[in-house]
């Protein structure tokens, strides 16, 4: 099944590229629409009660260097890869009219670009999630280069260098940390490594140099600055696919590997990242106050909110873990949602400049259901009750705020922002009137209304029964935290430099 | 040619007063000449023909044939359906008091009867009153002084001099 | 803004005024509108369109001036008992007093079927249409007499006439008989008289307004049928029309007489010789195409903000200076006539709306724009009507005449070049002159 995920979006991209033009859009429907089907199955299949990896596949591979074929998913990944197929699925069906030229190609790199994260997602093999890591990168620098603004294909080098230089990071960690518990051969397997200790210095070295790679992904202040002019330079769907779910890997890797993995480095760590996370909340809500294009307003506020994950991963508690993991799949849908109308837009108004947008809410002349969305998405986004941001958030503060007060008082402040900036937002591009000399703007069909449509039914379900988002990962998320109190309780009633007998000195 | 024939009606009212046989006023003038006829049906109209008989004096700008002709077709019948509406239009056409066009040089304007101005204007080139031309003046009467004019006048609105005035000045 | 340059037809030198291309176009004949055969059609089949509304409005406003009058709760003043559909249109008919139309002096049959069936177009008891407001929208024209009457100041000598000891004379005798055998409402009108007066100088306006629409619905439908027949030439043909039409009607008497209990009482007698000219079509004008009053939701009514304008006469709210892109807003009483306007609009207007912009979607913003150059006709009509009747003829050969006639154009078209509040910027006239403004 786990398999079937990803070699199906690769299989599929090959067959798509022997179709002719015409037909490929029907073939990649096929095949998003399958996945998305393996998606929904996988849900059905998973079992909430268990924590530890299900529906695991084991084929071993390389062995000598420890490289194995390993899947496995559980309540952290689980909601992600769900995520990954609903935004591929709705990417291909209806973001056509985005790309005007070479739609195989595009579909084609979609496809492997989700194969890619669904890969990374699923290993539990740090090499194997290092190589679909990577793997990720050049699909995604091609979509960026290929289709989008004037100056994509500077934003594009830029986002491949930084992402070079987070994966090769994550390499030298795991790399790293795979020799120094060598038995002989370096360990590279996630379950294994999660029972092995290291000395602190050892661990705490290990870890940030994990973490700066994490943070380059995700990206967290102050390595975000590959992130607007990507965001705002590349095609609407990309973009979705970009802000909604590749920045995931990076929390993702940040919960699996950093938390997961340095428990006791973590926490020695954590009140530091607490409050770099709150000062990254405060710092993208107002660099996105002062902007002027729509486009990167949203990707400013796309870094804020992203930090709300890594203050969920400092406090480690139950309840902060399954808010960032919360926060994760709601900042993908809100995000997706956010950029796709952002697109609708630019597409039919002509424009991104806030000075020059008014009245859109026009039910005649505007784009009033547009218009609607986008309320709602800023709605979501800034966390009102009834949507999904606000279940997220609140998880979020809720087990952040006994361990780390301050950087909570700052997150809660950066949301009150995010409010700000979408009100001016709103404010400017919604409301208003249409400029009599300018206002004849085509109409938005049915069909370009549906994804929107689709993203807000979600978030708003989601808000209304958060159930249906939290349930997967609690299980998870509680055998996570429990490891980061034992092993903090461990450390300090035992001397710092622990050894473990399996490494010879 | 009309200037003759209002010389020798002037000689025979003067003939006429000397003789005593009857007073010419304002009202004999117009319906004894040529070029009045729609004046004077519109006066017997609005049963103002005892006013402009009354020793006044009186100063009338009489609207000539071709002046009435000048308004677009219906004004007129409208008009004589609603005789208050036409007493209106008609009284505006006097003036209380007895002025030849000596007496108004350097006269902007007088107070008709009907209780709104007319702006005069008295110069070489001629002897205008609002929008119409005098083509003859001071036609005397016993009763007062006729002034032929060559367009119906109608009261100006009191915004109408603001709109000019901006029109002088510019924007 | 059109490339080529309108030049002066008249001896006089090119006009500096920054809309000079229109004041040429005045000079020599034509209308503030380009005449285009697309213009045409457009101001046409809205005068078409709105004709029909207007044949209801001003038999209701009629009802309420004469036999509603000071009714405290007017839950029916909108329901039109048939004597008042009845009621023979002075201008239309066989025993017209002056035939402007051609057709019949009763109600329009499209008016009538839009009455029994409404846009849902089903016979249903005309109770039921009403509430779920599918209807004429009366209050619209109920919104122009407010305009009017608070623009009273334009009024010639009615204005003042309301104010005079007479007129309190005989409202008081109309008020003392419709309210006789109530003693409450009389106990209030010793309390209160200025409130009743008050009421009884609103009911004059209704009735004002009621008169000045009896000759517009007429003329309108005449200029639909010779357009149709092919009669005009051109958008000055059109202008013209109406300009031989308000001097036609120009002495037309403005009056209000209540009915109570089948006894007419005068409140503002024939007798007292008010015209039609000045006491309707001018401050008509005036009030509803230059002024009317800021729409709640698009101005900030905080003094503050200094966005209304402390002088009446500087207020810029009218169809000349409107932006027809928000329909359906509350608050914007336009609105609603365009939704009574799309109803009757003719079928070769239909058809022209779904080539452009959203088609059937928007073509309310798309009528209420050719509305909008429909009325810049009529204000041309009036402004050239007020040329001819208190200044020259346009073939006049005197210089210091024409002089005089340009001066008059120029001030008329300085009004839409105001600075203040940004009137310059809300004046249509520079958008009406490009053919894509839809």
């Amino acid at each position: 099944m786990l398999s079937a995920l990803i070699w199906l979006p690769v299989i599929g991209a090959l067959a798509i590229t022997l179709l002719p033009q015409s037909q490929s859009k029907k073939g990649a429907i096929i095949v998003a629409s399958a996945i998305l089907i393996l998606d929904v199955l996988l849900l059905k299949q998973f079992d909430t009660n268990l924590a530890a990896f299900q529906l695991s596949e084991n084929l071993p591979w390389l062995e000598n260097i420890g490289l194995n074929y390993s899947l496995g998913v559980d309540g952290l990944s689980l909601p992600l890869v769900a995520l990954n197929g609903l935004l591929t699925w709705l990417i291909i069906c209806f973001c056509e009219n985005q790309i005007k030229e070479r739609f195989k190609l595009f579909q084609v790199l979609m496809l492997l670009i989700h194969a890619g994260v669904s890969g990374a997602m699923l290993s539990t093999n740090t090499l194997l999630f290092v190589l679909f890591y990577e793997l990720v990168l050049i699909p995604l620098y091609l979509i960026i280069a290929v289709w989008g603004g004037l100056q994509r294909s500077y934003a594009a080098m830029k986002f491949l260098i930084f992402t070079a230089v987070s994966g090769i990071l994550i390499l030298a960690g795991f790399l790293a940390l795979g020799w120094l518990t060598a038995n002989p051969t370096p360990i590279f397997d996630y379950s294994t490594l999660q029972t092995l200790s290291l000395p602190l210095e050892v661990q705490i070295t290990l870890l940030v140099v994990l973490l700066l790679g994490f943070s380059i992904k995700a990206p967290f202040v102050p390595f975000h600055s590959w992130l607007p002019d990507t965001y705002v330079e590349s095609a609407t769907p990309t973009v979705m696919m970009l802000g909604g779910i590749v920045a995931k890997l990076g929390t993702y890797g940040l919960f699996r590997f950093c938390v997961g993995l340095f428990p006791d480095a973590w926490a020695l760590l954590a009140p530091y990242i607490a409050i770099w996370a709150g000062l990254g909340v405060l710092y993208g809500a107002m660099v996105a106050i002062s902007q002027k294009d729509i486009k990167r307003m949203v990707a400013y506020s796309s870094i804020g909110h992203m930090s709300y994950i890594l203050l969920a991963a400092a406090a480690a508690t139950p309840l902060s873990l399954i808010g960032g993991i919360g926060q994760m799949v709601s900042h993908g849908l809100v995000l997706a949602l956010l950029f796709y109308l952002v697109g609708v837009i630019e597409e039919k108004v002509g424009t991104r400049d806030l000075d020059l947008l008014n009245g859109l809410l026009n039910p005649l002349r505007g784009l009033p259901t547009t218009s609607a969305l986008l309320i709602l998405g800023g709605m979501a986004s800034a966390g009102i009750p009834g949507l999904v941001g606000f279940i997220a958030e609140f998880l979020v503060f809720q087990g952040t705020f006994t361990k780390f007060p301050i950087p909570t008082i700052f997150s809660i402040i950066g949301t009150g922002l995010t409010a700000v900036y979408f009100v001016i937002l709103l404010n400017r591009t919604c409301f208003g009137k249409l400029d009599n000399a300018t206002a004849y703007y085509p109409k938005v069909s049915g069909l370009e209304q549906l994804p929107a449509l689709i993203l807000t039914g979600l978030i708003i379900f989601l808000g209304v029964q958060p159930v249906w988002l939290v349930k997967w990962s609690e299980k998870a998320t509680v055998k996570i935290a429990e490891q980061s109190e034992s092993k903090l309780l461990v450390s300090q009633v035992l001397n710092e430099s622990l050894t473990s007998p399996l490494i010879k000195n | 040619m009309a200037w003759f024939k209002i010389k020798t009606i002037v000689n025979y009212a003067n003939y006429a007063q000397t003789q005593e046989i009857t007073m010419t006023t304002i009202v004999d003038i117009a319906v004894n000449n040529e070029g009045f006829s729609t004046l004077v049906t519109a006066v017997s109209a609005a049963s103002l023909v005892e006013a402009l008989q009354s020793p006044g004096p009186f100063t009338v700008f009489a609207p000539n044939d071709a002046a009435f002709a000048k308004l677009p077709p219906g004004t007129i019948t409208t008009l004589v359906q609603n005789i208050p509406q036409l007493a209106r239009i008609l009284t505006y056409h006097v003036v209380a008091g007895k002025y030849k066009k000596e007496d108004l040089i350097g006269v902007k304007s007088l107070i008709s009867l009907e209780g709104s101005q007319i702006d005069l204007d008295i110069s070489e080139e001629g002897f205008e009153a609002n929008n119409a031309t005098v083509i003859a003046a001071d036609i005397e009467a016993d009763n007062g002084v006729i002034h032929v004019i060559d367009t119906v006048m109608l009261m100006r609105p009191h915004w109408f001099y603001p709109i000019m005035e901006s029109g002088k000045v510019g924007v | 803004m059109t490339a080529t340059l309108v030049p002066p037809t008249t001896q006089l030198p090119p006009s500096n005024h920054p809309y000079a291309d229109v004041i040429h176009r005045l000079e020599a004949g034509g209308s503030m509108l380009p005449d285009t055969p697309e213009n045409l059609m457009q101001i046409i089949g809205l005068y078409k369109a709105y004709a029909v509304p207007m044949d209801f409005y001003w038999r209701d406003l009629l009802y309420i001036a004469e036999q509603v009058f000071l009714e405290p709760l007017p839950a029916f003043k909108y329901f039109l008992p048939q004597e008042y559909l009845d009621l023979r249109n002075h201008y239309a008919g066989d025993d017209a007093d002056w035939r402007f139309w051609r057709g019949e002096a009763t109600a329009h049959p499209e008016l009538l079927e839009f009455m029994s069936k409404g846009e849902l177009n089903t016979k249903i008891p005309k109770l039921f249409h009403h509430l779920y407001h599918d209807r004429i929208n009366m209050e619209f024209a109920e919104e122009c007499m407010r305009a009017m009457f608070w623009h009273r100041n334009m009024g010639g000598e009615l204005e003042p006439y309301m104010d005079s000891e007479e007129y309190r004379q005989n409202a008081d005798r109309a008020i003392r008989a419709y309210f006789k055998n109530n003693p409450i409402m009389l106990g209030l009108y010793k309390l209160f008289p200025e409130l009743f007066l008050e009421q009884c100088r609103q009911s004059t306006m209704t009735s004002v307004l009621g008169l000045f629409w009896e000759i517009m619905a007429p003329v309108f439908f005449e200029m639909s049928d010779v357009y149709d027949e092919g009669g005009f030439k051109g958008v000055p043909d059109a202008m013209n029309f109406l300009v031989s039409g308000i001097f036609a009607i120009a002495g037309r008497p403005i009056y209000h007489r209540v009915n109570i209990r089948g006894e007419w009482f005068e409140i503002v007698p024939k007798s007292k010789g008010f015209t039609w000219l000045y006491e309707a079509a001018f401050p008509y004008v005036e009030a509803v195409f230059y002024r009317t009053s800021p729409f709640r939701g698009t101005k900030s009514y905080n003094a503050q903000a200094n966005e209304v304008p402390k002088d009446q006469n500087d207020f810029h709210y009218g169809i000349l200076y409107a932006d027809k892109f928000p329909v359906g807003s509350a608050g914007i009483p336009p609105t609603l006539l365009h939704q009574d306007m799309y109803h009757f609009l003719p079928q070769y207007l239909v058809d022209y709306y779904k080539q452009f912009c959203r088609g059937e979607d928007d073509t309310l913003i798309q009528l209420g724009v050719s509305f909008q150059r429909s009325m810049y006709n009529v204000t041309s009509a009036v402004i050239q009507a007020g040329r001819a009747a208190f200044l020259y003829p346009l073939d006049d050969p005197n210089p210091k005449h024409l002089l005089a006639n340009r001066h008059y154009f120029e001030g008329q078209l300085n009004r839409f070049c105001n600075p203040k509040y940004e009137m310059d910027k809300a004046a249509r006239i520079g958008m009406v002159q490009d053919q894509n403004y839809r």
